[in-house]
């Protein structure tokens, strides 16, 4: 991206910032529904460590890190990537013809439709819980582990927003695939804050291979805390890696996608 | 009979929908599928070291969450596509067709959502039955709680409505209320007990939400099916429903009339 272009980018995100400010009220709720969505993440994540303590073998402060990971990247995939969601939505109002017609790429342009204020709220939380498992955890946090620490981030932000693009490709073709989104979401939101060896090894292996949500947050928290999983050790390793790759494929698809487009009306 | 008619076409606007896009039925059944099978492994899975948590078993525990998952289904058909959600039909300014048609909007709303819950009873006995003969979920421990429960489950739908409802006509007095439907969504959810059953959250956890709607919805059917809440108190229970249900009619009844005087569309 030019300087040119970004120097855009940051413009229409300030008139998007005003434009969403316009509506107080709904402006202080959004940033609300983000911190709520995500302490009810915290809250079913400490209900069932209450209840069931050394999940998987894993006890609770290591525990904590594997929410604190995927909500951090969550909050940063809203921010910056997370406009995917609302594509189906676009599509059915046309405005992706529109975006065709503009000297700007589509996909930045779906970016920057609006300002995500919940976002603010997300990593409001984010940011409070990564420090409360940081503090309860008794690592030794060297510079390695630190800077690992913040590359499962990011790469966890990579790969949320690979699935979602992958998605949101998807929609182009069919608007109705916007569905499988909201299932998404779901899933992530409920089966991605734990350690996944609670589960059955066929389902974990689901969660890992057919939509890796395992390598989000808990092979990472794997690799930080010393626990085995069950792949190979090289491959939870390389969990912030494959979310680059698997943004980086997201994106061919996206292109792909939008060659094939063909509008609601054919 | 032209009423029946009427009501017959009111209540299948979102079901055919539906019906007419095969693809979203394949995926609403792969999803309740994969979605049944995570649910049970899960709380499987957390109940292979402990015993009885919360006064649930393990069996009780997997029952809760796979049924609140089969209920789920009951109210979660797709309006938007078809621009059919009041808060669509707010923005667009399309609202105003429904009160020029000759069914009251009220009556409108209120069959579209009759027909919108049996067609999704009909996923849910489904999944039900498939559940109920893999053993996934254990049957109710006898014919007495079996009819409690439909009875709870009755109201609780009713209450459900009602709650939807208020969502809905929230749409009429504010112009952007998309965080608000959100937050009042997680809080059906949450309070309802399909995030996890209430049982295991702490006791001000508990005693709050015996205060607000919600755990009318799903909680107390399920805990009554479940056998957490015992036969012999669940009179208790049935009343509690049964004042919400009473209680939020006349309020909806109430925001429906003053709903009517806000519609301004097209420029007024």
């Amino acid at each position: 991206m030019s300087l040119k272009a970004l120097r855009i980018v940051w413009r229409i995100s300030l008139l998007n910032i005003r434009a969403a400010m316009e509506y107080r009220t709904e402006f202080l709720l959004m940033i609300a529904i983000g911190a709520i969505w995500q302490v009810s993440v915290i809250v079913f994540a400490t209900v069932l460590l209450a209840r069931f303590a050394g999940m998987g073998g894993w006890d609770s402060s290591d525990v904590l890190l594997i929410p604190a990971i995927r909500m951090l990247a969550h909050g940063l995939f809203v921010l910056f990537l997370g406009r995917m969601h609302f594509i189906g939505r676009q599509i059915q109002e046309g405005r992706i013809d529109v975006y065709l017609l503009r000297p700007m790429p589509v996909h930045r342009q779906v970016q920057l439709d609006y300002f995500p204020t919940n976002a603010i709220g997300d990593l409001t939380v984010a940011a409070g819980l990564m420090v409360g498992a940081l503090s309860r955890s008794t690592l030794d946090w060297t510079a390695g582990r630190t800077a690992y620490l913040i590359a499962a981030v990011i790469g966890g932000m990579l790969l949320e927003a690979a699935l979602f693009t992958a998605v949101a490709s998807a929609c182009l073709r069919y608007p109705a695939a916007d569905y499988w989104g909201r299932w998404l979401e779901e899933l992530l939101g409920t089966f991605g804050s734990y350690p996944l060896n609670v589960l059955p090894k066929a389902v974990g292996g689901f969660l890992t291979f057919a939509l890796p949500l395992a390598f989000v947050a808990y092979f990472p928290a794997a690799v930080l805390t010393g626990h085995d999983t069950a792949v190979p050790y090289w491959l939870a390793a390389s969990s912030p890696l494959l979310g680059l790759v698997a943004y980086v494929g997201a994106r061919g698809l996206w292109r792909w996608a939008l060659g094939h487009y063909t509008g609601v009306n054919g | 009979m032209a009423s029946v008619l009427h009501g017959w076409r009111a209540a299948r606007v979102t079901p055919l929908g539906e019906l007419h896009t095969p693809p979203r039925m394949t995926a609403v059944l792969l999803r309740l599928t994969v979605q049944v099978v995570l649910v049970a492994s899960l709380w499987r899975g957390l109940y292979a070291q402990t015993g009885t948590t919360a006064g649930l078993s393990r069996d009780q525990a997997v029952t809760y969450a796979v049924m609140a998952v089969l209920a789920s289904r009951l109210r979660e058909l797709d309006q938007s596509a078809g621009r059919d959600m009041v808060l669509q039909h707010m923005h667009f300014g399309t609202i105003v067709y429904w009160y020029l048609r000759p069914l009251p909007p009220q009556r409108y709303y209120a069959l579209r959502a009759l027909g919108e819950q049996l067609y999704g009873l009909a996923w849910a006995l489904g999944g039900y039955a498939v559940c109920l003969a893999a053993g996934v979920v254990e049957p109710p421990a006898s014919a007495g709680v079996a009819g409690v429960f439909v009875v709870s489950m009755l109201l609780g739908q009713w209450v459900l409505y009602y709650v939807m409802l208020i969502l809905d006509q929230m749409c009429f007095f504010t112009i952007r209320n998309n965080a608000a439907m959100l937050i009042l969504i997680f809080a059906q959810n949450l309070l309802s007990g399909v995030y996890a059953p209430l049982w295991f959250f702490p006791d001000w956890f508990i005693t709050l939400s015996g205060f607000l709607p919600f755990q009318a919805t799903l909680s107390v059917p399920l805990s009554i099916y479940v056998g957490r809440i015992e036969l012999a108190d669940t009179g208790a229970q049935l009343a509690i429903q049964a004042a919400w249900v009473v209680g939020l009619a006349l309020l909806t009844r109430w925001v429906w009339r003053r709903a009517a005087r806000r519609v301004i569309a097209q420029g007024g």
